[in-house]
């Protein structure tokens, strides 16, 4: 019944990579919790998977069709599917073998709507896999991000910095902001809850850590220079309510606990690349995360040393995560 | 009953380096089963039937020398044991025998009976002696009461059924690759099925109502009763192939525990030099022999042994 012939013609997708653990270190990044369910969105530019959380956290894995070997997508429209995130990247797991390359065929649908996997390297020895699909569930949330404003506010902190600066805001816990100046750039991290804890980043100071700063505010310029607020607990300082109302900002509330799971799985792979996680405050105060993961080639394989000899540049997943504030009744509508 | 007997050097090097580390995984607690001729490591060949049984057997001169042994039931002795315990005894022993210069340590080991500090019952213990120029170190291990008489032949019993051999064996090419396969493997689900062909191929499969995670490993050597693969098997994906061949009385088929599959991968501590998987007649349970040669030949070590085996969840077809 699977003999390949026939699986060919009725493919929608037929796809190889050979750096598997590119791929489940890409798909980690977002598996904050055991079980999750996902939904998968083939196109003729790449693979999209996307995960929820109860309308408040979406996060969004990019892997272009230039991450695989061999991308051939047949499909008319675009065909999407459900499966559990968990079980994909515990299956895609088992294909990968530490200090070795291996090469995988992904394939969809099979002949009862299943994603199959299988091992390409040798004829002899073959690893194989079909996960049920599901019907999708639709997107409970659309996550369109809109800049805030005319400029773009953002920064570019190392990931691993990112990530040690939200393990470490665990300990105040529940209410997490996120504070930008213009003069002199910088961005705090501050959680109030058990306690205080604020994490600064001066961008002339650390200039390793932060790497790039966009925010030119007026209002942030004057006042206390406080544009974004992450707060989670009903109970603040004064101080910071009356700025708020004062400028009739929203009160964007985030949970520390979908804040963390931006960077809580951020594979060793990218801390070690050092490469930098983009923040950018959107319309309503919504936050995008964006993280880079390689999917390059591993260089272990000495003998195959691409003629090229350097990362393929162009072989990086994105991610990205979208943080929803929580509503707040401080808020005043404008 | 009365048992000494001096560990050798290689038998320190085998236990501390490769069997005791390798037997720690299989379960705390073992046997040991001395008799006249051969000492034994056994798992779960008494206690637990739904455990993975490991029997490990060395002649008496591949771990010891000057080897005396008696008792009343035909110089055999056996007792059960921690084996953590032991293995820290004889890592101590062998940091001792190391840091004392000279070479003329060595390690004695012997069964006693000793009074334990507030207690009036003397209790039975395997005593570890390494005596230098300057200093004598003894560390008891604690052992169970020997087994009776009738335990005994109970054990004599079971490890003689546990000496039959699969018809069909294959020869595993990598057990590192393959620990790690199914190591990864456990996540995704509990059972596992392996079919075994007389064609040399080795099929391990996990099946569950979300997914379908299987290795096939083909053109394997096989020992023992073997066939000729069908031509028009080339084409075919694996799950046909094995089917196949369980339905021509080519291959049999088992399903096991992932967690015991992976159990007796742990024994690539021991360093084999090389493992074949079989299934027993009628299914009975899955074994896993281990081979290892002569240092530096690729003759059998017929001094050394270990096997496993594996409890059959389901008889599967056979």
């Amino acid at each position: 019944m699977s003999s390949s012939a026939m699986e060919a013609d009725t493919s929608d997708l037929v796809c190889q990579l050979d750096n598997v653990q590119g791929i489940v270190d890409a798909l980690s990044t977002v598996r904050w919790k055991r079980h999750q369910d996902a939904v998968v969105e083939l196109s003729e530019h790449g693979i999209v998977l996307i995960v929820e959380e109860t309308g408040c956290l979406q996060a969004k894995v990019y892997l272009q069709k230039e991450l695989f070997i061999r991308y051939e997508y047949t499909a008319q429209g675009r065909p999407r599917f459900g499966l559990s995130l968990g079980l994909f990247v515990d299956c895609l797991n088992t294909f990968s073998v530490p200090g070795h390359s291996s090469t995988i065929e992904i394939r969809y649908p099979g002949p009862d709507m299943q994603l199959l996997i299988k091992s390409a390297d040798s004829l002899d020895d073959c690893i194989y896999a079909e996960i049920r699909t599901r019907i999708p569930e639709t997107i409970s949330w659309d996550y369109n991000f809109e800049p805030a404003g005319s400029t773009p506010l953002s920064f570019t902190v190392k990931s691993a910095a990112l990530k040690e600066a939200i393990d470490d805001l665990e300990w105040p816990g529940s209410s997490i902001q996120i504070i930008l100046k213009p003069v002199p750039p910088s961005v705090t991290f501050r959680g109030e809850g058990h306690g205080d804890l604020q994490i600064d980043f001066m961008y002339y100071a650390n200039t390793d850590l932060l790497i790039a700063f966009h925010c030119e505010h007026q209002v942030s310029y004057r006042y206390y220079s406080i544009v974004f607020n992450l707060l989670y607990q009903r109970q603040h300082s004064c101080t910071i309510k009356s700025c708020i109302l004062f400028f009739h900002k929203h009160v964007d509330r985030y949970k520390y606990k979908f804040l963390r799971a931006t960077t809580s799985n951020i594979p060793s792979s990218v801390t070690k690349d050092n490469r930098g996680s983009k923040l950018t405050i959107g319309r309503g105060g919504m936050l995008k995360v964006q993280h880079l993961v390689s999917v390059a080639r591993p260089s272990t394989s000495h003998q195959h040393i691409d003629s090229a000899g350097y990362q393929q540049p162009s072989r990086i997943a994105y991610i990205e995560f979208f943080v929803k504030p929580e509503e707040d009744e401080d808020t005043v509508n404008d | 009953m009365k048992f000494k007997a001096f560990v050798t050097e290689n038998g320190v090097s085998l236990l501390d380096r490769r069997f005791l580390p390798a037997l720690d995984k299989m379960g705390k607690i073992c046997h040991l089963f001395l008799t006249r001729e051969h000492a034994f490591f056994l798992h779960n060949l008494l206690t637990s039937p739904d455990g993975i049984q490991s029997i490990a057997q060395f002649r008496k001169q591949a771990l010891f020398d000057d080897y005396r042994i008696s008792s009343q039931n035909e110089d055999r002795i056996a007792f059960a044991f921690d084996i953590s315990l032991l293995l820290r005894a004889v890592r101590s022993s062998v940091s001792i025998i190391s840091s004392e210069s000279g070479g003329a340590n060595r390690l004695q080991v012997k069964l006693v009976k000793k009074l334990p500090p507030n207690s009036t019952q003397p209790m039975p213990f395997l005593t570890f002696e390494t005596k230098g120029y300057k200093s004598a170190v003894i560390q008891d291990v604690p052992i169970s009461k020997p087994l009776s008489r009738a335990q005994l032949l109970q054990l004599q019993a079971a490890l003689d059924a546990a000496q039959d051999l699969p018809r069909t064996l294959v020869q595993v090419p990598d057990l590192n690759r393959l620990q790690n396969f199914v190591d990864r493997m456990k996540h995704v689900g509990d059972l596992l099925n392996v079919s075994i062909s007389k064609y040399g191929d080795l099929h391990l499969q996990i099946s569950t109502t979300l997914i379908t995670l299987g290795a096939e490993f083909r053109k394997l050597l096989v020992v023992g009763d073997k066939a000729q693969a069908p031509d028009e098997d080339r084409d075919l994906s694996a799950q046909t192939r094995s089917e196949r061949a369980i339905l021509m009385g080519d291959a049999q088929s088992v399903q096991v525990s992932v967690r015991h599959f992976s159990k007796s991968l742990q024994c690539h501590l021991a360093k084999p030099d090389c493992a074949f998987y079989g299934i027993a007649p009628q299914g009975a349970c899955l074994t896993v022999i281990f081979q290892f040669f002569i240092p530096g030949t690729r003759q059998t070590d017929k001094s050394i042994s270990l096997h496993c085996r594996l409890p059959v969840l389901d008889p599967g077809s056979s």
